[in-house]
């Protein structure tokens, strides 16, 4: 039990858009609390009694950020403080996604005495679960611990089934809720474990972010995961019917292109103070705004290349960087 | 304009990644090069260098793998690592380094899940295997990419 509830914790703790949490009893006492704000406790307070019985997910906007309260259950509260700029949409969704995990956990009641937001409260929660079921919970198969990093064994071997292989993503497809989209989420369901077993619970936060308006790109944009492990896992919850996108066409240069990158090319920009570019120099600094490669900029100002490369490193101090993109 | 420290070693690197990225498709590809070619010269830097001398012959520990890490730091780059941390995820360490040489004044724009500085994940990868480890050694995030600092994480098998 405690094991599975710091694990859902945990998952807040990594998150870097995540300032600080607290699990609260239903009256609003801190039980177990990760940087959360001293002085925001009696606000907090105030709303759920506000509210009471029919609290249910609620934001207050705070000057220390965003706050997320939601009803774990009929006796636990949990509150996590987002970073100020995070999108209520996304805050909800992250928060919601802790519950899903807590879902699978019988929290007991709080005991009638205890110290706030200690550590400590974790290990006295489980002593009462065990008191209360009198007898040793029964050995469940822990999955792997959580861990907040990629895997490095899930890019290497991209789509283990073929069909996987049909689904063309871009980081900017939007993948919609496909059939088994519900199916996927249900902790006992044998997708939702197929799902676990590859990608562990990035799956279940990829898909949480799947709404039909989020693009690939947002969607790993607000985890901080490279979009190939994002497109990755896509195409395999493809593959399940779990989400919609756009099927690939037949075409086979397409099939093996993969996660293709462009031609890279390294073009000069300039992000400095104009007024120090001499006067001859300013028109081929100018055309340094990090689009066009030192050949380019020769070819454009009909200057030898050895030139423009003699000009953009005098302005290596003043401003001037070399940009490394792909096309 | 940043001091680049190492010019010649920076300058060879960078033509090798250019090289590396002109020849792929795909950026899982390149940063599977990049690792190979760190394994390749993990083996000739273990050869010439005092590491031998400054390691336990048999590394078992996840300490011990920190305390690897740090010689091979010591060595390469002269320094410590900003943090080498065994908390965090069970299973693996993960070293994190505010101003690696590798990518030193390199700006990426759009390139997300390049790990600009793999050569290192081979080097200590090859290293490790020297020793007896079999780990996984894969960069986390560089500060080429737009990262506040690199890192990499081995995973131990």
């Amino acid at each position: 039990m405690s094991k599975d509830l710091e694990r859902a914790l945990s998952k807040l703790r990594f998150d870097d858009q995540v300032l600080g949490y607290s699990l609260m009893t239903k009256i609003g006492r801190p039980f177990v609390s990760f940087a959360f704000p001293d002085e925001l406790f009696p606000r907090i307070k105030d709303s759920i009694k506000l509210y009471k019985a029919d609290l249910r997910l609620m934001t207050i906007d705070t000057e220390k950020g965003l706050v997320v309260l939601s009803p774990v259950d009929e006796n636990w509260i949990l509150t996590v403080l987002y970073v100020p700029e995070l999108q209520l949409g996304l805050a909800i969704a992250k928060t919601k996604n802790v519950l899903r995990l807590l879902e699978g956990i019988e929290l007991p009641p709080p005991p009638e005495d205890f110290e706030d937001s200690s550590e400590m409260n974790i290990q006295v929660l489980e002593s009462i679960a065990i008191k209360a079921a009198s007898v040793v919970p029964s050995p469940v198969v822990v999955p792997p611990p959580e861990e907040s990093k990629p895997a490095p064994e899930v890019p290497s071997k991209p789509a283990k089934k073929l069909s996987s292989k049909d689904f063309n993503i871009t980081p900017i497809t939007v993948p919609e809720r496909g059939s088994e989209y519900a199916n996927s989420l249900l902790l006992d369901s044998a997708l939702y474990n197929e799902m676990k077993v590859l990608y562990r619970n990035f799956g279940f936060d990829v898909l949480m972010l799947v709404d039909g308006n989020n693009s690939v790109e947002k969607i790993a944009d607000s985890m901080f995961q490279p979009i190939d492990r994002i497109i990755d896992l896509l195409k395999w919850t493809a593959s399940q019917g779990i989400i919609d996108v756009p099927i690939l066409d037949e075409s086979p240069k397409f099939v093996a292109a993969g996660t293709s990158i462009g031609k890279y090319v390294k073009c000069p920009m300039f992000d400095g103070d104009t007024s120090k570019v001499s006067n001859e120099d300013i028109q081929l600094i100018r055309l340094c705004d990090g689009n066009l490669t030192p050949e380019q900029i020769a070819e454009k100002l009909n200057l030898p290349i050895p030139k423009v490369v003699q000009t953009i490193a005098k302005y290596r101090k003043a401003g001037l960087k070399m940009i490394g993109r792909t096309v | 304009m940043p001091k680049i420290e190492n010019p010649l070693l920076v300058s060879l690197y960078s033509y090798y990644v250019d090289n590396i990225l002109s020849g792929t498709t795909n950026i899982d590809e390149a940063n599977q090069k990049l690792r190979d070619l760190g394994y390749e010269i993990g083996r000739q830097i273990y050869l010439n260098t005092e590491i031998v001398e400054k390691t336990k012959e048999s590394v078992t520990t996840r300490e011990d793998v920190a305390k690897l890490i740090e010689v091979v730091f010591k060595i390469l780059y002269d320094k410590r690592p900003a943090d080498v941390d065994m908390k965090t995820a069970r299973g693996s360490v993960r070293i994190s380094d505010h101003s690696c040489v590798w990518c030193q004044d390199v700006n990426l724009e759009g390139m997300r899940g390049f790990g600009y500085c793999e050569v290192f994940s081979g080097i200590l990868e090859s290293i490790l295997e020297v020793k007896g480890v079999d780990a996984r050694v894969f960069q986390e995030q560089s500060r080429a990419t737009g990262a506040s600092m690199c890192v990499w994480n081995v995973r131990l098998v």
